[in-house]
């Protein structure tokens, strides 16, 4: 036991210095490198739900929307009337210091992560009693509906969006941004890790994967579902609401439909990114965010106008070929190597009883 | 498990690696070529007015390099562009405008199409000081917020339509009218509502509709119903391509009369086209038509450049093409005048720019606005089936009186 507490040591020291060296090692990259550790945030904790607890939602966009929201209302309104800022489409402009900027986005991210949780244990108080495709299309729903309302609401720029208060001018290195944010978000990560893999070795895990397998049962054995229904929803809306706050900053813009409530790609890429991995697994949805990211920065530009054909055409090929992701199809080839011991005498058995 | 997790990361570090040696080969200024960037809308919402951008400034870069190309320091230099579809999404544009900028070394930047997505853009080219000449953002709060490297060659959209109700007024007898509005909740599109505010303001009319319009729009029964009900004088609709072919469609379909109807990207929707005879009447606002007298050595005159544009693509060229070519010409002037490759010499450049392209008289107004051109409006009319845009405002280059009130569908045969 010792021995592969001692591997994984190596393993994640190893990841964490490669991720804090990335920045340094792919300049370039910086942003390209904070969408992947958002992208991972999304798969991880779009798995609790759809992988753990077999609750496919769509609706944790909403989360990652508001979150994004309410970070750069609190970043603007703390120093600045927000009605002002957004006024005719932003057309004033204040500046923030260096010092406001940092706690503006401090303390929006701590509202952006607190509001959404709140709000997704009133939602879930009042939907998670519906089950299987029921609950995945109310969800589809959740998005949809708060993106029409978001691009209604004045005081947050409405149909002509939000541009996020610029990175202090004070600090010259043009690096600084781009840093900030990838540290921030690689931040994150690791914190999403840390919790996830928390509830990996917990007991909650096992509720909530009894909750996927047979939820009749797991009531009739005396487990509060909704409860814990619940509690998984608030922590996935917790670090969805943080992944948001930080993108908004980062992207520097929000519009109401395409960049916040944007349940036609993220929505739709969190829940493809876990499946691709492999639902219901830790490593799954980080390995799934990383090759799906990959596949989009490295082939989209070279298919202009065609890239949605082929995302279309690899849904279909995940679905057909790896049904369990790609950690359910490692499993399936390399059991002994996921410490499963096959029994070679009653594989042979079971193939000549056939 | 844990090796596989080892094995996977050491590759990605492996692709990650030759991507990093790949893309640094970029550079600004590549042999003879000065290389350009722009994130355009090839699919998406705005993919139809993305191609007419980037039909725009391909006619531009083609034309360029045969006439000569562009001259600093005594050697001539090519145009080549390098494109990304940014999906019409904001998100998905500032990140490719990152891009452009950190891995393919792109130093001058061409803008992409609407507003919305030029406003997610220009905190990343202001950033990293890459002056960028765009076509197709015209939200008056892109020239307020100081930016510095950002150079736009059309008209603010709040002056869109402005124009448009000081004609119904004018027709009204001096008197305030009625006024029914109904915008797509787009950046742009609620720039010109602005617009339509302020000019309402000013010549005391009365707004009795506002609607908005959803993204993705394709159904404005409602608000149609709405102005059947109370009669305005003015119906106006804004919401680009879609929002102008839906507007036509469903008035027709409803039989809606109202005196007067304004729009915008008419052109862009080949209204007069795909519409005929139901678009009759339409007024729209454009930045540019082909029959105004500006002339320039690269593409001769408006209706040249329509001709030529017609050879090459096969379409009429909405003011959505004419002006992403006139970027083109306001870079290659720059460039030539600044004598260097050197960023900051280039947006100086930019500056002091002054000059008449076929789309128009060029000169940036301190925000970065085009201050030296100004809006026109167009009526569809017909002869037979046969249907035109003609310009009816201002009255300098009018070719037609504006037709007004707009007869009953009754009356319409």
């Amino acid at each position: 036991m010792g021995n592969i507490k001692q591997k994984d040591l190596i393993l994640y020291s190893g990841l964490i210095i490669l991720g804090l060296a990335a920045p340094y090692l792919f300049s370039a990259f910086k942003v390209q490198l904070t969408y992947l550790c958002v992208l991972i945030v999304l798969a991880m904790t779009w798995n609790l739900q759809g992988g753990e607890m077999g609750y496919n939602t769509f609706g944790n966009i909403l989360f990652y929307g508001l979150g994004m929201y309410l970070t750069a209302s609190v970043q603007v309104g703390m120093f600045f009337p927000l009605a002002e800022w957004t006024e005719s489409g932003g057309e004033k402009t204040f500046v923030h210091t260096t010092a406001q900027y940092f706690q503006g986005i401090g303390v929006g991210l701590l509202v952006s992560a607190i509001i959404p949780a709140i709000v997704a244990g009133a939602i879930g108080y009042a939907i998670l009693g519906l089950r299987g495709h029921y609950f995945a299309i109310c969800t589809l729903g959740l998005g949809i509906a708060a993106g029409e309302i978001a691009g209604g609401i004045e005081i947050i720029g409405a149909g002509q969006g939000f541009t996020t208060p610029p990175f202090p001018a004070e600090i010259v290195d043009t690096e600084a941004r781009g840093k900030f944010f990838y540290f921030l978000s690689f931040a994150l990560l690791i914190g999403t890790f840390v919790f996830v893999k928390y509830i990996y070795g917990s007991r909650f895990k096992l509720i909530l994967n009894a909750i996927r397998d047979n939820e009749d049962k797991a009531e009739a054995m005396g487990i509060q579902t909704m409860k814990y229904k619940i509690t998984g929803w608030m922590c996935s809306a917790f670090f969805c609401g943080l992944a948001g706050g930080i993108m908004g900053g980062l992207i520097g813009y929000i519009d109401s439909t395409d960049v916040a409530f944007d349940g036609r790609e993220m929505g739709v890429f969190m829940v493809l990114m876990a499946i691709l991995g492999g639902k219901g697994t830790l490593w799954g949805p980080v390995i799934g965010a990383t090759l799906f990211h990959f596949f989009k920065e490295g082939l989209w530009t070279l298919i202009l106008g065609w890239q949605y054909v082929a995302l279309g055409v690899l849904i279909v090929v995940i679905v057909i070929y790896f049904p369990e992701g790609l950690m359910g199809w490692l499993r399936e080839k390399y059991p002994e190597r996921f410490g499963e011991v096959i029994d070679e005498k009653d594989r042979k058995a079971q193939v000549e009883l056939k | 498990m844990n090796k596989l997790v080892k094995l996977f990361i050491t590759s990605i570090s492996a692709i990650t690696l030759a991507l990093v040696s790949f893309t640094s080969s970029f550079a600004k200024v590549e042999g003879d070529y000065i290389v350009l960037g722009s994130a355009i809308s090839l699919t998406g919402k705005y993919s139809s007015n993305g191609v007419h951008t980037q039909n725009g400034y391909n006619m531009a870069v083609d034309r360029i390099n045969k006439m000569g190309g562009v001259e600093v320091q005594g050697k001539k230099y090519k145009f080549e562009i390098i494109y990304y579809d940014d999906e019409s999404n904001p998100k998905r544009a500032a990140q490719l405008a990152e891009r452009l900028i950190k891995q393919d070394g792109v130093h001058y930047m061409l803008g992409p199409y609407s507003s919305g997505l030029t406003k997610a853009i220009a905190p990343v080219t202001e950033k990293y000081k890459i002056p960028m000449v765009e076509a197709n953002g015209a939200s008056r709060s892109l020239f307020t917020k100081g930016y510095k490297y950002l150079f736009a060659v059309l008209s603010p959209a709040n002056q869109y339509l402005e124009v448009a109700i000081d004609l119904a007024v004018e027709k009204n007898g001096g008197k305030g009218v009625k006024i029914a509005q109904a915008f797509e909740q787009d950046a742009f599109s609620q720039d010109v509502r602005l617009g339509i505010l302020d000019a309402a303001k000013r010549t005391g009319s009365e707004i009795i509709i506002d609607d908005k319009l959803p993204k993705e729009l394709n159904d404005m029964a409602a608000t149609l119903a709405k102005v059947k009900a109370t009669k305005p004088d003015v119906l106006v609709v804004s919401g680009h391509t879609k929002g102008a072919l839906t507007a036509i469609r469903q008035i027709s379909e409803m039989k809606v009369d109202v005196p007067m109807l304004a729009m915008t990207h008419c052109d862009a929707a080949k209204l007069s086209k795909q519409h005929g005879k139901k678009s009759e009447y339409a007024l729209c606002a454009s930045q540019w038509h082909k029959n105004l007298s500006y002339k320039d050595k690269f593409f001769g005159s408006g209706k040249k450049y329509a001709k030529d544009f017609q050879k090459e693509f096969g379409y009429d060229p909405p003011y959505q093409s004419a002006e992403s070519s006139a970027a083109l010409l306001v870079f290659k002037d720059a460039f030539e005048r600044a004598n260097s490759f050197d960023r900051d010499a280039v947006r100086d450049a930019l500056v002091d720019t002054e000059m008449q392209t076929f789309y128009g008289n060029i000169k940036f107004g301190p925000g970065g606005q085009n201050v030296a051109k100004p809006m026109i409006l167009f009526q569809v009319r017909c002869k037979g089936d046969d249907c035109e845009n003609r310009v009816v405002a201002p009255t300098k280059w009018a070719s037609d009186k504006f037709y007004h009130p707009i007869p009953k569908w009754s009356e319409r045969s």
